[in-house]
């Protein structure tokens, strides 16, 4: 075990630095400001700090190690150009309080993913500046609460969301200030407009949901819900999340939506960092577009003392819109994972739907692999699937209800014998719709091989007997965690001896 | 695009397999109504090769701050990232890893971030840190909702908060837009001639749920009133102090003043600036807070071998288990940035965090000693300490200044009109550890030079 505070090298050493400009006794300072005692941090040479992060790497699962088919993350390859690209001192060395003239590079590229996000989703105008999917949903409920208040519609105060939704829709939307309307789902998961036209009214805000939904299903009446809201005065909102299952195919434009947010570390790629950074910009229509946060980009025509370090025909600057609702974090948003999304984005031009088709298609084929591969080893029974559906979208749920019936497997016992085979485990209980659930997106960077092994793979698992799977796993860096415990006996920072 | 889609040229073999007829047929189940029937209109695909080239070009066009000697901070800092944290943290296991839902095959990111948890903690002197917010601006709007929650029911100034006057306008709209759902009244504390907090102004403070104050303050003052803030406020007012991590290498930590939540830009350790994100926001408290403190937080646990293990704890406050009821919308966070700033603290060792915040600090006072020797340019709040900046009064607006210093190769410092409307002549000065002697001659030549042109 390799442990970062176990190592105590020399007091007095550090790495090593060039000197101050004048020496630290010039150095003037209140004395009820001067820190006393410095923090008490391990002392690392570089050979010992590289050994302990390369282990701890060692510890860890990510995309490169292997197989990671975590329904609704879309854990996708992540090209390794973006990363050179993100590295570029024309990026990385930038500050955003520079002035127009010295960031033409960034602007126009913001411009462009402003336009192409725009027309994959049948959008007007465009935001980059939220950092993460929730952030985006947040700044999408704000840019309705004040179209409301300028409006005058100060009574609605309600936001619908379905019960099968990603928590950070309530979160989002109650933390902008409005009460949270829940429906059920039907049965098969989708969307009851039965239960929306009930809740619908006068006080209707708005209503948020995701299609395909996060069972993997195309909601077939998201145009008749959207008019239902809009009938009353509601907005729409569309919760990207799975925006890549029908990049191409469909938009939320098309379907009635009035604002969108995109995951674009999920759409596109950002590689995820064991939880961040991601990048959440919000697409909006026409009427909402005088709202968005400030600054969004736009271009003119350069004057003729403009045009030294122009990168086209245009001049590019920062715009704020008419009733911005201001910043919802502090700068232009997370430029970097722009950067990697737009180098991604350019690897596919027009064919982006293609990358759409190939996460439905191995979605499809894996849900079909695995089927096929349970009848032949006769375990089919023990699992059904979590929604009645001919083509499911990027993902698809199973139910393991049937073998923990049974044999008393759960959904999680099955995913740390997944673990034990070297494979990430799907996401499992959610949605919470489908019992003992398992949510699989294999996304469409894995080769059909990877999908048939993982398949077969996944029968095996379904073999092995309860006691086996209920002590898996036994093969990773630890076996089962006890969070219980965790939560009990909080140890949440290194305990010094003293304490 | 070829070289991403491994089944790119298989669909066929793949379709019949599953006995589904085409493409097409997997989307059957999106009504006529809502199709897509056109190709995008976008451009066509590039290769690895074109892309990298238009990257480089249009990149090209930013002007990089390592080119020219410049002075702009205002919250985000150059300072020199070591080359082993790049070289580590694209290590695929680390950055193509997901947030830590299966803790045995994620030990090694959970053990990082319980390891930067007890850096930071040590580094401000709070008990309970979370493994990062998106940024400093979100992190104090997050704090101060927080405060809210925890001190609400027995405050007498219900829904109440103050921030200095002082905090940038743009970081008072992101703590604006924060709290407004919350129906949190945001008020204002005043700041003496001298650019210190004014005290007898924050007795206006108590009874209400949270008072905000930076250290060093944005106008780069250390500010030594702040100690008799928590005594002033009571005990029932959350003091929340925000910090840059590096200066609490010289500066005593808000936790042995008073501080109940300490929050930062975390930034200036282990991140470039990178145009402003990503970077990572730091969030620490005391223990009142805990239940109702957003973001991630990692504990040591055991697992059925009584094995050290790690994983996420607490989680009862986030949204994907409480949903309208969490604490914060919070989910994707910085987990990657705090692992670089992790990593760089590693390196550092108490001693190196030191050096590097006198080197820091050292900058500042030279540059203010020689900006001091230019006949006409005065500093407003000379007598205070400055860490990374200062103002300068200038003799005529900051925007021609600024386009001069520019035409002589420099970028100067922020034009503080924009903040502050009346303040046409004042500029924001930064320095930080890249900043050298010859940065600093450089600008105050040109300064020079610039002043008696005005005169002329």
């Amino acid at each position: 075990m390799s442990r970062l505070f176990d190592h105590y090298g020399a007091e007095g050493k550090g790495y090593s630095q060039p000197a101050p400009l004048i020496s630290a006794s010039e150095l003037k300072l209140p004395s009820n400001m001067a820190r006393k005692q410095l923090p008490r941090w391990p002392r690392l040479s570089e050979p010992e700090m590289v050994r302990h992060y390369t282990w701890l790497s060692k510890r860890n699962f990510g995309i490169d190690t292997g197989f990671y088919p975590l329904g609704s993350c879309t854990m996708k390859h992540n090209p390794r150009v973006n990363e050179v690209v993100a590295q570029l001192p024309g990026i990385a060395d930038i500050h955003p309080h520079q002035p127009e003239h010295q960031l033409q590079g960034l602007l126009s590229i913001y411009y462009e993913m402003q336009e192409m996000l725009a027309i994959c989703a049948g959008m007007d105008a465009v935001t980059l500046q939220p950092v993460a999917g929730a952030q985006g949903e947040f700044t999408a409920i704000r840019c309705f609460q004040e179209y409301f208040r300028h409006r005058g519609e100060h009574h609605r105060t309600k936001v619908i969301v379905p019960d099968s939704a990603h928590g950070t829709n309530p979160a989002s939307a109650a933390m902008a200030g409005f009460e949270i309307i829940e429906i059920p789902s039907q049965e098969d998961g989708r969307i009851d407009l039965s239960a929306l036209r009930a809740v619908v009214g006068d006080d209707t805000a708005g209503m948020m949901i995701t299609n395909p939904n996060t069972l993997g299903l195309f909601e077939q009446n998201i145009a008749e819900a959207s008019e239902i809201v809009h009938n009353v005065g509601g907005l729409m909102y569309y919760d990207g999340a799975n925006f890549n299952a029908i990049l191409g195919r469909t938009s939320p434009g098309l379907m009635g939506f009035d604002a969108v947010h995109y995951n674009l570390h999920k759409t596109f790629s950002q590689p995820h960092g064991g939880g961040g950074p991601g990048s959440g910009p919000i697409g909006v229509k026409e009427h909402l577009a005088p709202f968005l946060p400030s600054p969004i980009v736009a271009r003119r025509e350069p004057s003729s003392d403009e045009k030294p370090r122009a990168v086209d025909a245009y001049w590019y600057t920062w715009h704020e819109p008419e009733h911005t609702i201001g910043k919802i974090q502090q700068w232009h948003g997370n430029a970097g994972a722009i950067l990697r999304c737009w180098a991604y984005y350019r690897r596919y031009g027009k064919e982006l739907r293609t990358m759409s088709e190939h996460a439905v298609l191995n979605a499809n084929y894996l849900r079909h692999a695995i089927h096929r591969e349970a009848k032949a080893a006769g375990v089919d029974h023990l699992f059904v699937d979590g929604a009645d559906t001919v083509v499911a979208k990027h993902e698809f749920t199973l139910s393991l209800g049937p073998a923990k019936e049974a044999l008393g497997i759960s959904a999680m016992d099955v995913a740390k014998g997944l673990l034990d085979m070297g494979y990430m485990a799907p996401t499992v209980y959610f949605p919470l719709v489908v019992p003992e659930c398992m949510m699989i997106e294999p996304t469409e960077t894995e080769s059909k091989e990877t999908l048939d092994t993982f398949a077969r793979d996944f029968c095996k698992v379904l073999q092995l007997d309860a006691e086996t799977l209920h002590n898996a796993p036994t093969t990773t860096p630890v076996r089962r965690v006890d969070e219980v415990y965790a939560a009990r006996n909080l140890c949440l920072r290194h305990p010094f001896d003293d304490e | 695009m070829v070289d991403q889609l491994p089944n790119l040229g298989r669909e066929e073999e793949m379709l019949v397999e599953m006995g589904v007829e085409s493409i097409d047929a997997l989307f059957a189940d999106v009504p006529e109504s809502v199709r897509m029937v056109a190709d995008l209109p976008l451009p066509d695909a590039q290769s690895e090769e074109e892309l990298l080239a238009d990257a480089k070009r249009l990149l090209g066009a930013n002007l990089a701050l390592g080119d020219q000697p410049s002075f702009l901070g205002a919250g985000l800092y150059r300072n020199f990232v070591p080359s082993s944290v790049f070289q580590l943290v694209t290590r695929g296991e680390f950055l193509t890893s997901y947030t830590p839902y299966q803790p045995e095959v994620s030990q090694g990111m959970l053990q990082a971030m319980w390891e930067f948890q007890s850096l930071v903690s040590e580094l401000i002197e709070m008990p309970i840190t979370n493994l990062s917010l998106y940024d400093g601006s979100t992190a104090a709007a997050e704090a101060l909702t927080c405060a809210v929650r925890v001190h609400n029911r027995k405050a007498e100034q219900k829904d109440t908060v103050y921030i200095s006057e002082l905090t940038p306008p743009d970081r008072v709209s992101v703590i604006h837009n924060y709290c407004q759902g919350a129906g949190i009244e945001i008020k204002t504390l005043r700041h003496d001639e001298n650019g210190c907090i004014n005290l007898n102004d924050a007795e206006r403070a108590r009874g209400s749920c949270a008072v905000y104050v930076e250290q060093p303050n944005p106008i780069g003052i250390v500010d030594d009133g702040y100690p008799s803030l928590k005594e002033i406020i009571g005990d029932n007012t959350a003091l929340i102090v925000g910090i840059q991590p590096i200066s609490l290498g010289l500066l005593e930590a808000p936790g042995n003043y008073g501080a109940d939540i300490v929050i930062g830009e975390g930034q200036p350790l282990g991140s470039p600036i990178t145009g402003g994100g990503p970077i990572y926001g730091i969030f620490g408290c005391t223990k009142p807070y805990l239940r109702l403190m957003p973001g991630r937080i990692v504990g040591r646990s055991i697992d059925v071998d009584g094995k050290e293990a790690y994983c996420l704890t607490l989680s009862t406050r986030e949204q994907h288990i409480r949903r309208h009821r969490a604490t914060s919308n919070i989910c994707t966070n910085e987990t990657l940035i705090a692992l670089m700033g992790a990593m760089h603290m590693s390196l550092l060792g108490p001693e190196g965090l030191e050096h590097l915040a006198i080197r820091n600090m050292a900058a500042c006072t030279q540059l203010e000693r020689q900006i001091k020797t230019i006949e006409s340019i005065s500093l407003p709040y000379e007598q205070q300490s400055h860490f990374n900046e200062f103002f300068v009064e200038l003799t005529a607006t900051t925007s021609s200044c600024l386009s001069f210093l520019e035409s002589q190769g420099v970028v100067g410092g922020v034009d503080v009109s924009d903040w502050y409307p009346e303040k046409t002549n004042q500029m924001l000065l930064t320095v930080t550890d890249q900043t050298c002697q010859k940065d600093i001659d450089r600008l105050v030549q040109s300064l020079s030079m610039w002043v008696e042109e005005v005169k002329a």
